[in-house]
Order: C-alpha cells, then structure tokens, then sequence
C-alpha cells in the first residue's frame, strides 16, 4: 500500500529541518495549530501528498486545486498536515511515507503535534501538555525542557504510528500532547500545545490571536470536528481510556 | 506464470461473504442517508456539536456552542426522550466569514434536536454553561429494580 502513495515535490526542499505533523483528531488539536503556524511562520506550500488511496477529495484555495494532505515549510521547517480527516486503514501508509520522505531530507526530528482527551476538560483551568517519543535520548530532553512524560497508557492515531515507525527506524520523535475536549475543536489547548513546542524545539510563535479566535475557530472547524469523530470512532480512539494490562 | 491453486469455497464461506457485503453496504447507506449540512439558510440556523454520556445515575448531553449568548439559551423537553436545544450568538455570522462565496446566507442562531436514549426525569433537569460549552444534566429514572439474590 505504501508503494502507492507519493510526495509531489514543488519547492527546493531544506536539509536537516525539523519535520511537524498536525493531522485530524481529538479536539483537532494539531490542525488547529498547524493552521496557526503556518500564518504565525508565513509557511508556503513546499510538497502534497498524491494517491489512489486518499478519498476522491480536493480542497479549493482561490478556485485552485489542493490534496487535502500538504507539507508546508521554510529554510528550517516542514509541517505535514491534512484537511480532511484520514481513514483508519490508510493512517499506516500515509504516516510511513510522510516519516520515509522526510528521513530523505535528512530530517533531525520528527514532532507530532495532538491531544489526549479528558472527561472533565470543561473545568480544567491550566491545561498539561505529555510528551512520549521514540528513544530514550529525545524523551529525556522534553522532560528538561520540563514537558511531562505520558508513562504508561495506549496511543491511538497517526501518532502512534509515527513514534513506533521512528523507533524502529531510528529517527528522533516526539509527540506532544494537550489535554483535550474528545469531540469538540480546542483552539486552547492548540495554544498550549505550541507553547510547548517553542520550549522544545525552539519554534517559538504568538499564540495570543488563536486564543482570541478562539471562538470563531470552533464554529468553522465544527464540519472537520464531526467528520473526524467518525473516522476516530473507527480507529477506536477511546481505547486511550483504557487502563492497560502490561506485559513486562 | 504459475498458477495459485483455487480453493474450493463452502456455501457457508459464499453466504457470510454475501451477508458482509450487505452490511458494509447498509453502513454505507445509512451514513449517506443520516448526511446533511451542518446548516439551514432557511431557518438562519446552525446545528452545533453535541454529544451524550448515560452514567449509572444520569445522562449528561453536552453541545458546543461558540459565541452564543448565555441568556438566550433555550432547552425545551420534546416528548418523553428528546430535548430541543437553541441559542442565540453574539453576532450573525455569513459565509463569507468563512471565507465562503458560493453560499449565499446569515447564521445567528444555533439549534439542534437530540433523542435521550433512556428513560429520564425532565423536570429535574440541572444546567451549566461555561466556556460556551452547554451541559444538560438529566437524573435516570429506573422504573424497576431487579433485586439480586
């Protein structure tokens, strides 16, 4: 199935960036951000996804046609994101052709950016962020950068892919996590998920306008929100509740 | 180029073949039927995110409604299992503040309908509205109680 899928390149590509994923899930945590860095970073479109495998969908931009999966990007990053949420079945391909490529560019860290629900989201105050990551290396510096580490727990999502394909490919990655509404658009926790991406990776943006629209951004994304939850309900995403029985 | 061998398949592999494509297909059918926009010109409405929780002891509807004023929320029992739920927003949106242009129409209020999957005291019904979030509180009735001997 990876066979299948390609990146279409249409800008010189840097070496040695530092590689972000923002793709559809619980509160579109990393979407939300995604669309704020690429405003905050003025990032241009530097590559798309093209497959037979990706629904029979485009996005319009200005009357011009876009695959709902883009890679964006300047002299020191590249964001992968997409418009529309991913079906379960192709989270594998996609996510494997994604890390593959940017392994080609000789990507130094891959960093996915999302959200872990919790049920009583609505009285949270201060929201946490969680980090796991591919080796031990790159989880200890998040947790000097004084990100807390998600222990013990199951993953579910284009996340989970990427930290066990990174792992076993040997590439640094990190996911970082906001504590999350499950099914409503959370521009708050985007906001906190990106302040903590500035202390670990330096990509240091404003997150005042996205708390401003905050808002607004959940009355547009409340489409994107309910298509998600369907692909989500698919991919059992509330497996992440469960309690697990570990093997050690 | 070598052949693979054909299994040979049982009646019974054909019939749950036939009755897995039948349900993938009704799957399909039923998410195409229940699809409609998220919107109505006509009624200048637009239907907001919801979702429901039944606990041992309550079920707990929440719905999203961003920019809608706290005062002008509405929640109205439709029968014996379904509540109607509306709201006036602090400013009309179009769809051109979505940057749409194809679209003609003004949204100010939200609405939506949802069914109560058990049986439960409307009348008690506790309510909270923080964040623009709305959360329905509504106490289970348990009409009878097996006793465990």
């Amino acid at each position: 199935m990876k066979d299948e899928v390609r990146i279409i390149e249409r800008k010189d590509i840097p070496k040695g960036a530092i590689m972000l994923f923002g793709f559809p899930d619980v509160g579109l945590v990393g979407v939300i951000a995604a669309s704020h860095l690429i405003q905050e970073l003025g990032l241009e479109e530097v590559a798309y996804m093209d497959s037979p495998l990706l629904p029979p969908i485009i996005v319009l931009h200005e009357g011009l046609p876009h695959s709902p999966v883009r890679i964006f990007g300047n002299h020191n990053i590249l964001l992968a994101v997409s418009e529309t949420a991913l079906p379960a079945e192709l989270i594998h391909p996609v996510m494997h052709t994604l890390i593959d490529w940017g392994r080609s560019k000789g990507v130094k860290m891959m960093i996915s950016i999302s959200g872990i629900p919790v049920p009583d989201r609505q009285d949270l105050e201060e929201l946490k962020v969680f980090a796991a990551a591919s080796n031990v290396e790159t989880l200890k510096m998040a947790q000097e950068k004084g990100v807390e580490i998600l222990r013990e727990g199951y993953m579910v999502g284009p996340q989970a892919v990427m930290l066990q394909y990174c792992a076993t490919l040997g590439l640094p990655a990190l996911t970082l996590l906001a504590q999350c509404f499950f099914q409503y658009p959370d521009p708050e926790a985007a906001a906190k998920a990106l302040e903590q991406l500035g202390s670990v990776a330096g990509i240091k943006v404003d997150v005042s306008k996205l708390l401003e629209k905050g808002e607004e951004i959940r009355l547009k994304a409340r489409d994107m929100m309910k298509r998600t939850q369907q692909e989500l309900a698919k991919m059992r995403k509330t497996q992440e509740y469960d309690i697990p029985l570990y093997i050690t | 180029m070598e052949e693979t061998p054909r299994r040979r398949r049982s009646i019974f592999d054909i019939i749950d073949e036939y009755f897995e494509s039948l349900e993938a297909w009704a799957e399909r059918f039923s998410e195409a039927l229940l699809e409609k926009p998220s919107w109505n010109c006509r009624t200048c409405t637009i239907e907001p995110l919801r979702d429901i929780l039944v606990t041992s002891d309550e079920v707990i509807v929440t719905v999203d409604l961003p920019g809608a004023e706290e005062s002008t929320i509405q929640i109205k029992p439709v029968g014996k299992d379904t509540i109607e739920i509306s709201a006036k927003m602090r400013r009309k949106v179009s769809f051109d503040d979505f940057g749409i242009t194809h679209y003609r129409g003004e949204f100010q209020k939200f609405h939506c309908r949802t069914r109560i999957p058990v049986p439960v005291y409307m009348d008690r019904m506790e309510v909270r509205f923080k964040r623009g979030l709305l959360e329905v509180r509504l106490p289970r009735k348990h009409e009878y109680e097996i006793p465990v001997e």
